[in-house]
């Protein structure tokens, strides 16, 4: 992600780099939190395992390449209804009878999900870091004093297209509105007739495809191995939190507030101290603005 | 003091066990699990003050852990000093941590306070496996072995007995919770914290004191666990795995009750001890795979067992009174 | 109905206001109880009643006004430090400690007064005898059904053994019969000297149990006085136009 640094002496406006940076970055992160806040808004569900799907994203993009050559945007195609139909299994066999339960069962539950995917890929594929390297990985691009490369633009494109792909469907499908009014009251979404379990069902699949294909889009730019989701994880929640639960445009704007802390940050202090940043930021936002930067509903699940 | 015995039946039988089991065994890998079984039945039991206790469900208990892990390892091979100096440290700082916990606590709901303290132990994990002047970075730290009981340099057996003790006074304390003042008041923060305050209870320094004493009550454990082991790795020490099982034996055996703990680490603890052995021929797959047990054991318990095992014997015990009266 | 006669002023509300962003939930009130009184609050739905219930026991601090308990300002202390000088309430959607039997949620209210768990949960049994709790001590509180839950949260209060009750809606969802065994225990519980607001929507309970009932309306009071004042009182009769309002000869 270093392209400032790989580019050397070249005259780099320090400024538009990071503001670049934080824009290819905030796309990606978008993808990520905003099936994250849709699973949060209209299930109420803290998903401890959302980082593991991505992960799976990542392996999945991995075998591709390196079995069969196929570079992770065509992988991509395939991995979203693959990762539609995993989210509806999930749902079906782990998430579907813990809807109702009480907070403590609900943590548990998906904090065991998380573990045993995590240990699933170590036991399959080894704790050893892996890399998709393909052609586009590699080139660089230079615009105007700024250098990227260009999986970062292809990840941003493509993955707010997705973005906007999901916003459209929830604005102005039926569907959709069916799943926001469940958002807003499930008591009165069920006296209304609403199916509440197709509705979840839904939910988590879409929000588990975001999340998988989001780990294809960023194949290239991360290292592989099980436990990469864990680092995506507190981001995610950072990111809903500031844009407020189920608000999806909330999502995108949090997602380039946590990437411009990440770019500054990394640029300042390095990139080891990430996770720390996250943390302070995510501590910061649960007690100074735990409604989320707009004031959104949700407030009252956070403890205010 | 013959009726209190008898109402102790499970725990006398699994102490007594303990107890007696060193004079009849002498196989070292027999007497091992034995230390390992009591001293994650007590890590779990101080989990068990602030999650089953207190209701306030943390995942990241390996934070105090390490941080009694540490401080034994530097003090002891850095400083020379006794290990017992370094669990007196230990306890002073994660005293200082378990309270800023204590504080997210009261800020913070259920699922949201577990992510914080999730967040808070990877934040220690990078620290000790970066830090590399002090902690020695990523490598970890050898705890120097010296006999003798100051440096808790100790055999098989002393060790047995050791952890007995550690994990008798651990049970004492959680049943002290069931039948205290504290206890009592702290059981109606748990249920209704709205309904705790409208009865003159002060909720949030009860929340704190209990988190508190389970931070400083785990780093004892990180500790001797410390010495026993003989080797402190950041990556293991810190991490969400461990916090995982300390919550995970609570669990199985019995959230809130005094000897779910340890029922939960004798299934769990011997389940490793038998896979690791069955599985000692394959590379990195045995640390996985028990591990993916936890996670689907985890999953399953919480939905269909949700008291764990003391509350299912209470439950068939009732059942048994019931049909025989 | 002999109750022991109004005493020194016990607690006193001096133009308590609490606003919620836009919203003025409470105007204004003030008010005056003294010790050994049974005051009656009344209101439309979301008039301020319960409001001025959490304002009193502290769970919200008043944007303006004061309150004082006892010759103290209590108007900035927190909840339970308000309990703890003898000011308990009950909540209108019931709170039990749902996992706790009966008689530990009485004593978990004793061991406001006690420092000792034994002393305590003999105050427990005798406050489970008065509520008629008997035959349930050892039930769980979340088995209990409606009336019993709400005999119990009164139950708990009184094991904190307070200077000042106040009850929000005891009697909302009883059968007639419930009705009665409530109306009962708060009556005797007041003739034993104990001082109480209470918070009713069932006319015919307030009037008969109350010397002085006070009326609430968008946050502001608009009447207080005794029931017959009450119920004859123009601005409280236009106040419920449109409700059903039935009055219970005192």
């Amino acid at each position: 992600m270093d392209s400032a640094r790989r580019l050397g002496r070249a005259q780099i406006d320090v400024f538009a780099q990071l503001g670049v940076s934080t824009i290819l970055l905030g796309g990606i992160y978008a993808l990520i939190a905003v099936g994250l806040t849709l699973i949060f808004g209209i299930m109420r569900v803290v998903n401890f395992a959302h980082g593991e799907f991505l992960m799976l994203g990542m392996y999945l993009a991995f075998w591709a390449y390196t079995l069969l050559s196929l570079d992770p945007y065509f992988v991509l195609f395939v991995s979203i209804p693959l990762f539609y139909g995993i989210g509806l299994v999930t749902y079906v066999l782990v998430m579907r009878g813990v809807i109702h339960a009480s907070h403590n069962v609900q943590i548990f539950t998906t904090v065991g999900l998380s573990t045993a995917l995590q240990n699933l890929a170590l036991v399959l594929w080894s704790g050893d870091f892996h890399t998709v390297r393909p052609w586009h990985a590699l080139t660089p691009i230079r615009v105007a004093g700024t250098a990227f490369n260009l999986s970062q633009v292809v990840a941003f494109v493509i993955a707010i297209t997705l973005t906007v792909l999901l916003f459209a469907f929830m604005r102005w499908t039926h569907t959709g509105r069916v799943m926001r009014a469940t958002a807003q009251d499930r008591d009165a979404a069920i006296l209304m007739g609403i199916d509440t379990d197709r509705v979840y069902r839904i939910t988590f699949a879409l929000g588990i495809a975001a999340v998988g294909a989001a780990g294809v889009l960023v194949s290239p730019l991360y290292a592989v191995y099980p436990t990469a989701g864990l680092q995506f994880v507190l981001l995610s929640y950072v990111v809903v939190v500031l844009g407020g639960l189920g608000d999806m445009v909330g999502a995108l704007i949090g997602s380039l507030i946590v990437a411009a802390v990440e770019v500054a940050g990394s640029y300042w202090f390095g990139t080891a101290w990430k996770e720390i940043f996250y943390f302070v930021l995510f501590i910061g936002v649960l007690i100074f603005r735990p409604a989320g930067l707009f004031g959104q509903r949700g407030a009252e699940n956070l403890g205010v | 003091m013959a009726s209190a015995l008898a109402r102790h039946w499970g725990a006398l039988l699994i102490f007594g066990a303990a107890a007696l089991i060193p004079v009849l065994v002498r196989d070292a890998y027999f007497l091992d699990s034995l230390v390992l079984i009591l001293l994650w039945g007590a890590l779990s039991a101080a989990w068990n003050v602030a999650g089953g206790y207190a209701g306030q469900v943390s995942i990241g208990h390996a934070a105090f852990f390490g941080i009694g892990a540490y401080s034994a390892a530097l003090l002891g091979a850095r400083f020379q000093q006794s290990p017992w100096l370094g669990m007196l440290i230990g306890v002073a700082l994660s005293l200082v941590a378990g309270a800023a916990i204590g504080y997210l606590s009261n800020r913070l709901k259920g699922p949201y306070f577990a992510l914080s303290t999730i967040a808070f132990s990877q934040v220690l994990l990078i620290v000790a496996s970066r830090w590399r002047g002090f902690t020695s970075g990523s490598e970890g730290i050898p705890v120097p072995f010296r006999p003798g009981f100051a440096t808790l340099g100790l055999g098989h057996v002393a060790w047995v007995y050791l952890a007995l003790a550690v994990a008798v006074l651990y049970w004492a304390i959680q049943l002290w919770l069931e039948h205290s003042r504290f206890g009592y008041r702290l059981a109606g923060v748990r249920e209704d914290e709205d309904a705790a305050q409208a009865l003159g209870i002060p909720a949030r320094r009860l929340k704190v004191i209990a988190v508190t004493a389970s931070a400083a009550l785990t780093s004892v454990c990180g500790t001797l666990w410390a010495q026993y082991v003989g080797f402190v790795d950041p990556f293991y020490v810190f991490s969400v795995d461990l916090s995982v099982r300390f919550a995970l034996n609570a669990i199985i055996g019995g959230m809130g009750t005094a000897l779910g703990p340890f029922l939960g680490s004798i299934l769990i603890t011997s389940l490793e001890t038998y896979l690791r052995a069955s599985l000692s021929g394959v590379k990195s797959g045995f640390t996985g795979i028990y591990l993916i047990v936890y996670g689907v054991v985890l999953i399953l318990v919480v939905r269909f067992v949700p008291e764990g095992l003391a509350g299912l014997a209470s439950r068939l015990r009732a059942r048994w009174v019931r049909a025989n009266a | 109905m002999s109750a022991p006669a109004p005493g020194p002023a016990l607690l006193t509300l001096e133009h308590v206001t609490k606003r919620f962003g836009g919203l003025t939930a409470v105007r204004g009130v003030s008010l005056e109880v003294r010790t050994g009184d049974l005051v009656g609050i009344i209101g439309p739905n979301g008039a301020g009643k319960t409001t001025l219930f959490n304002v009193i026991a502290g769970y919200y601090r008043p944007d303006e006004g004061r309150v004082t308990f006892d010759g103290r300002d209590v108007t900035a202390l927190p909840a339970h430090a308000i309990s703890r000088l003898g000011l308990t309430r009950t909540f209108q959607l019931v709170k039990p400690f749902g996992n706790l039997s009966v008689r530990d949620n009485v004593m978990i209210g004793a061991l406001t007064r006690r420092a000792s768990v034994r002393e305590a949960r003999a105050d427990a049994e005798r406050v489970i005898e008065i509520c008629g709790l008997g035959p349930h001590a050892g039930a769980r509180a979340r088995a209990l059904p409606l009336a019993l839950r709400k005999r119990l949260e009164v139950a708990r209060a009184l094991a904190t053994r307070p200077r000042l009750l106040l009850l929000d809606e005891v009697m909302a969802g009883l059968t007639p019969t419930e009705l009665a065994a409530m109306i009962d225990l708060v009556r005797r519980l007041h003739a034993e000297g104990l001082t109480l607001i209470v918070i009713e929507h069932i006319m015919a309970a307030i009037m008969r149990l109350s010397q002085r009932v006070v009326m609430l309306h968008h946050g502001e009071k608009i009447a207080e006085g005794t029931p017959r004042e009450i119920a004859s009182d123009r601005r409280v009769i236009d106040a419920y136009l449109g409700e059903e309002f039935v009055l219970a000869e005192a």
